[in-house]
């Protein structure tokens, strides 16, 4: 069904990071907002995505926020850079799913719902690292690698489904010995993201635990998160809620800290 | 959300956080009619991968297990929780609790209609006395020892004792079950279980598909368990007579076991034995006589009425056939097929050792068999990916491949339903040797096609 040759040809043809984004990253990473700013407004696909972003409901602004100097400004430096990641993660989106129910519109809603929940998450853990706020952003990227691989196998996955409880992660293990968080890992090497964001990322597939406390943490954190915002009826229609198994057990200690910050 | 079916029980198995929003867009009643029509008789929304619910949550379910109850007499309820989840769903139905508890998928499994491993020693408590007495029961006529505890302290006492008993019910409760016919396979019989009054409803609540299917497989024994029964009408009369005749021209034979007539005419069981039905009071007077199981048939599960031919509607569709299993095995093993031979004839199996075989049957705008045999290598190769390690486990490995050859018998539904033929599946089969095979299909003509997967030996047999 699948093979390491798909996998490998998947990672090759992951584009490197364009020239603007990685200028706007670098001065986001300095801090100087402006000069970000005016680099991203050279990239009108960026400005587009960012506006829409902002203007979402979750995010709360009353008003309508269309500068990209603004938004920079109003995000601050973490959230702004996690808003540029967003973007790129979108740049490997298909154009049309075929496995998910999902189109532009609403997996931007599912980066936009990840990125504000994780943003309430990290003040209330005190938490202040731009890369930790940024590692949310690879967390969409399981599903778009889940749709590329699996979307010609549709018929299968499902016939196969529907004698066995096993999810597209478990079936991926077992046929290359890989899993979606590997590629996901790939993606954020190639990318140039930190150390640390792959390996609160691989954590939170609630399967591979980080030695590191702190991280660990964090990524059973990130793993209550997806499962929360995948138990939405949106998403649950898109064929989301189970592409990846949900390791409640692992999840279970933060459990009570995440009913506080999410009002359950 | 597709459910998983297993052995007649129906899966569903929501992620996270289950809300008054998020339950109806989990399952829709078309799911489970779907569910429903894979002959599951008992539908389940298991709880292990719910972290939070509230009763809305489970109001959107619990909405849907009434009209499906209703509609198919269904079983219908919970599953896999922690006493936590046990209590809160207590809490919330209180005195409206008219579905089913189990506390996991195996404890439900023993109360499943299609059950297959009896005998099971299991220790069983709840601290109310009707629901250990109901759960009894119902274990003890699916061929089980039942040992209640009658107070916590006894359940304690009971439990450490390792070793002593197969499986401990506690934290579950019997809602209003199902009352489908149940059917099990003994060997090559197979037994219905039927209770209380038969009447007219016994046509909604008797698989007739699964009846007609298993003739087609070739059963020819077919035996209804009615020590529970109270009474009889002339609806289910006339319902039994005409079962009796459809499997006549199958050389079929039905047999009522525990059948009394205190309340039932007695006029009716000579109708009865007019039609062909033979009566026994004991099953074992059956199933321990295996002179008498060979005049009936069950020694044998050849299909008498084989003269049943390949036709051209079935050869035409070959390609749908052979591309589904190669596509499926290909799916399970990762590996190449390639196609080595094919010919029309009766099926010819050169070496019988170190192969395991499964059959599925479908039926509706077109009808037949494929059998499958495969080298006992690729079978552990494909299980592989459904139990995710290497076994030698013969039950396991078997238990896989019927789940695989599901899969194969779904493909071939769905591509044949692309060309505008629509047909339904049987239960798979399977065969722990080529010689329990043979005695079904050895006379049974039809289209043989040898595959080779990593030059493993791989063979397909597509009959009627």
């Amino acid at each position: 069904m699948i093979t390491q040759d798909k996998i490998d040809g998947f990672i090759r043809k992951i584009p490197p990071s364009p020239k603007i984004l990685k200028v706007t990253l670098m001065f986001l990473e300095k801090g100087e907002l402006v000069k970000a700013a005016q680099i991203a407004k050279e990239d009108l696909a960026l400005s587009a995505y960012l506006r829409v972003l902002v203007n979402k409901p979750i995010y709360g602004f009353k008003n309508q926020v269309n500068d990209i100097s603004q938004i920079f400004g109003i995000l601050g430096v973490a959230r702004s850079q996690q808003a540029v990641y967003n973007y790129m993660i979108t740049l490997l989106s298909p154009d049309k799913w075929k496995l998910f129910k999902l189109n532009k519109t609403s997996f931007e809603n599912l980066q936009a719902d990840l990125s504000a929940n994780w943003h309430k998450i990290l003040v209330y853990l005190n938490i202040n690292d731009k890369d930790i706020g940024s590692s949310i952003t690879l967390l969409p990227a399981s599903v778009i690698v889940s749709e590329a691989l699996f979307r010609e196998h549709m018929d299968e996955v499902s016939l196969l489904r529907s004698v066995h409880a096993i999810d597209l992660n478990t079936i991926l293990v077992r046929l290359c010995s890989i899993d979606l968080f590997d590629i996901c890992e790939q993606i954020s090497i190639k990318w140039e993201m930190s150390d640390n964001v792959a390996l609160i990322i691989q954590a939170s597939s609630g399967i591979k635990p980080t030695n590191d406390v702190t991280l660990n943490n964090l990524g059973k954190w990130m793993h209550l998160l997806l499962f929360y915002t995948l138990s939405k009826p949106n998403f649950i229609e898109a064929g989301l809620n189970d592409f990846i198994d949900f390791q409640i057990d692992y999840a279970q200690d933060v459990y009570d800290d995440f009913s506080k910050v999410m009002d359950l | 959300m597709r459910a998983v079916v297993k052995s007649g029980v129906g899966v569903f198995t929501p992620q996270g956080f289950l809300d008054g929003n998020s339950s109806s867009a989990f399952i829709s009643m078309e799911d489970i009619e779907a569910t429903i029509k894979l002959n599951a008789d008992m539908i389940l929304v298991s709880l292990k991968k719910v972290i939070f619910f509230n009763r809305n949550g489970l109001d959107a379910f619990v909405k849907m297990f009434a009209k499906i109850r209703t509609a198919h007499h269904t079983t219908v309820g919970f599953c896999d929780y922690d006493y936590k989840k046990f209590q809160a769903i207590n809490k919330f139905y209180k005195n409206e609790l008219n579905f089913c508890l189990f506390q996991s998928q195996e404890i439900a499994s023993l109360f499943a209609s299609s059950f297959k491993n009896q005998n099971k020693n299991i220790l069983l408590f709840s601290p109310d006395k009707s629901q250990s007495a109901a759960m009894a029961i119902e274990l003890h006529d699916n061929g089980h020892n039942p040992i209640i505890a009658q107070t916590q302290e006894e359940f304690n006492i009971k439990i450490k004792a390792q070793n002593a008993y197969d499986i401990i019910i506690k934290d579950t409760y019997l809602g209003q079950m199902g009352q489908k016919v149940a059917t099990r396979v003994t060997g090559n019989a197979i037994i219905y279980s039927v209770s209380s009054f038969l009447d007219a409803e016994i046509g909604n609540t008797f698989n007739i598909s699964y009846h007609n299917n298993s003739l087609n497989v070739g059963f020819r024994l077919f035996i209804f368990e009615a020590y529970k029964v109270v009474s009889m009408n002339v609806h289910a009369l006339n319902f039994f007579s005409k079962l009796a005749s459809s499997g006549a021209e199958y050389n079929a034979t039905i047999c009522f076991v525990g059948l009394t007539f205190e309340k039932t005419p007695l006029s009716f069981k000579e109708t009865l034995e007019d039609s062909g039905i033979m009566f026994f009071n004991q099953m074992d007077d059956i199933l321990k006589n295996k002179e008498l199981l060979e005049d009936l048939g069950a020694s044998s599960a050849a299909n008498v009425k084989t003269k049943r031919v390949l036709n051209k509607v079935l050869v035409t569709e070959l390609p749908n056939f052979i591309n589904a299993t190669v596509r499926t095995i290909e799916m399970m093993t990762n590996a190449k097929a390639v196609k080595q031979s094919v010919n029309i004839n009766k099926i010819e199996i050169l070496e019988k050792e170190n192969k395991i075989a499964s059959s599925i049957g479908f039926y509706g705008d077109i009808d037949g068999m494929i059998i499958l045999i495969f080298p006992t290598g690729i079978a552990k190769k494909a299980c592989e990916l459904l139990i995710g390690e290497q076994t030698d486990d013969e039950e396991m490995i078997l238990d896989t491949l019927a789940e695989l050859v599901n899969i194969v018998g779904g493909k071939v539904k769905t591509l044949l339903y692309d060309e505008g033929v629509s047909v339904d599946i049987t239960l798979p089969r399977t065969y722990q040797s080529i010689d329990a095979l043979l005695e079904v299909a050895q006379e049974k003509k039809g289209v043989q096609v040898e595959l080779s997967f990593n030059n493993d030996k791989f063979l397909f047999f597509l009959t009627r």
